[in-house]
């Protein structure tokens, strides 16, 4: 195994390997999410082989579920799901499915995909885990646009309210969603204030600088309160022509030509 | 049960939940600033540990119940009937998507909250439930079968809604039967000629139409469904096949409510000449229930009449 920034640079190939097969995947969302994934994944935090019911371990809750493919790509890179899988992504008897879904490998809650829901269940789920004295985390990762929706501020709210420490929040803030930047469709204001506001410690770091995400990561599991790490992401990060723009769907071969272009090491 | 039987329905679903957090530890309980008014209080002062309030946010409510029963727990959520609507697409992706074991207690439903007027009233409830795939959706009669069904949704695999009344109830159910099942129908009254359906409180109405009925010498069967899904298709087609005509009667909209529910089954079983009796539109500030049932034409004489119709339409 590679450096953890080469892990994340292989997992971007097969991102574009996926997305050659199957048109209907969030290529740039999931390039934007991917190093904060590489970061829970890479580091043990979270696991590909976990299964519910096992109170000592971490959850991680994708909130953004359209960028799931990010996680299928780092279950390959991390030997937990073939090629040949991968190419299925999407079709209808595969369970490589293009939102989480109940029956999604890797997943521990699946009720994503509608934006903002994945915050409340890893509300819900953290409240559970204090409850049964469970030493674990729950890793919740959200994007920028879904931070429109009342339910994520009445989720954060009972985080702030009840002192939920073991839910660590990461944004990707990669200032996009579906109708433009994410600024412009609604002004989300300084976010670090609006939740420093509600009693979060906050940090704000590159969302693509692995190394930085793990301190970030540690920081904020000592902190003994609710934490929040903002990360500045970019869409389609790390792949030319894709990088800063809001392009989700790729030909095939351009997105194989990329793919032979990558190089990671 | 006496003791049950003097309570109003919300207090007896809240003494429910009190008595089930004894018997299991893994019954945990969410309110949305409603913990005083769906009396779920009864169960946060024996085990406050057990109990969160996540403000006046309906939407957060049901997203984080999805997240404990996730962890295990299972969740029972309370908030007004008419509210918990709030929350039907998270409910739909976060709780009936995933078939977890959430059991949503939507309080104040029908005409029961009289005097807070149509924002307050759901007369919709059954129907967005019952839509829902996984869901089992139970509207007791009384504060008897409030504790019964309450008590018995613990025992259901997937998510449950349970339609609660305030304070308003005639005692019906409390000598009925035994024991409550969920998905089965009751038989509070034998007859030939009409079958009288029921859901929720409207069961003791329809028995005072059928002793109206009576007088004038037609039997009516009397059947009280509280499940309303799954129907309890055995005791349907048994009244089905011999009876005359089949009106439904239900504190709820027309539409997509119980009545729907028995006639998508008749159209299976043999269609019977039906009525479905029920509200059509919104409801109204009164000062008590019994004035909306009055005014929504929902009385035992308008039931007994309906009967009467279309036993005579039949012949």
């Amino acid at each position: 195994m590679g450096s953890l920034s080469e892990l994340a640079c292989e997992a971007r190939r097969r991102l574009l390997i996926m997305a050659a097969y199957d048109p209907g995947i969030h290529i740039g969302s999931s390039l934007s999410v991917l190093d904060i994934l590489t970061a829970l994944y890479g580091t043990g935090r979270v696991r590909f082989n976990a299964h519910n019911g096992l109170s000592t371990r971490n959850y991680l809750v994708l909130s953004k579920g359209h960028a799931v493919h990010a996680i299928y790509a780092l279950a390959s890179v991390f030997g937990y799901l073939n090629l040949d899988e991968l190419r299925e992504t999407g079709s209808l008897g595969s369970r490589l499915q293009n939102h989480p879904e109940d029956d999604t490998p890797f997943v521990d809650v699946s009720n994503s995909g509608s934006l903002g829901l994945g915050i409340g269940m890893a509300v819900g789920l953290a409240l559970g885990l204090r409850l049964r004295g469970a030493t674990g985390r729950v890793y919740l990762v959200t994007g920028d646009g879904e931070l429109d929706e009342g339910v994520s501020w009445e989720s954060f709210a009972v985080v702030a309210s009840y002192g939920l420490s073991n839910v660590v929040t990461i944004v990707d803030l990669n200032n996009a969603q579906l109708d433009g930047p994410s600024d412009e469709v609604l002004k989300k204001g300084d976010l670090a204030g609006r939740f420093k506001a509600m009693g979060f410690f906050v940090q704000t770091v590159d969302g693509h600088d692995v190394d930085k995400l793990v301190e970030a990561l540690e920081a904020a599991e000592k902190a003994g309160a609710p934490s929040v790490i903002i990360a500045r992401t970019v869409r389609g990060k790390g792949v030319q022509g894709l990088e800063g723009s809001i392009k989700q769907r790729i030909p095939r071969d351009e997105a194989l030509e990329l793919a032979g272009r990558l190089s990671c090491r | 049960m006496s003791l049950v039987e003097e309570l109003t329905p919300r207090e007896a679903a809240g003494k429910a939940l009190a008595d089930l957090g004894d018997l299991r530890n893994d019954v945990v309980v969410l309110v949305a600033d409603t913990g005083e008014t769906t009396r779920a209080r009864f169960f946060a002062e024996r085990h406050p540990d057990r109990f969160f309030n996540v403000g006046i946010a309906e939407q957060a409510m049901a997203a984080i119940a999805a997240g404990l029963a996730s962890a295990g727990f299972m969740p029972y959520a309370l908030t007004f009937a008419a509210f918990m609507a709030r929350a039907w697409e998270i409910i739909r992706n976060s709780i009936a998507r995933l078939n977890l074991p959430v059991r949503l207690v939507g309080t104040h439903a029908g005409f029961s909250d009289a005097y807070d007027g149509p924002s307050h009233q759901a007369l919709e409830d059954l129907a967005l439930f019952r839509v829902l795939p996984n869901f089992t959706v139970i509207a007791p009669a009384d504060s008897c079968e409030t504790y019964r069904a309450v008590m018995a949704s613990a025992e259901v695999k997937g998510p449950v809604y349970i339609r609660v009344g305030r304070d308003f109830h005639v005692p019906t159910t409390c000598d009925m039967y035994k024991v409550f099942e969920v998905g089965k129908g009751y038989v509070a009254l034998d007859g030939h000629d009409v079958a009288l359906l029921t859901t929720g409180q409207m069961l003791s109405f329809a028995l005072d139409a059928a002793h109206i009925l009576k007088e004038k010498g037609i039997s009516a069967a009397v059947l009280h469904f509280p499940t309303v899904k799954p129907l309890d298709l055995t005791l349907l087609s048994r009244y089905a096949r011999t009876v005359k005509a089949i009106v439904t009667v239900e504190e709820h909209v027309v539409h997509g409510g119980f009545g729907s529910a028995v006639a998508e089954a008749l159209i299976n079983l043999g269609p019977k000449p039906m009525a479905i009796m029920g509200v059509k539109g919104f409801g109204r500030t009164a000062k008590s229930p019994a004035d909306l049932y009055q005014f929504f034409g929902l009385t035992p004489d308008n039931i007994a009449a309906r009967a009467e119709e279309l036993i005579s339409l039949s012949r």
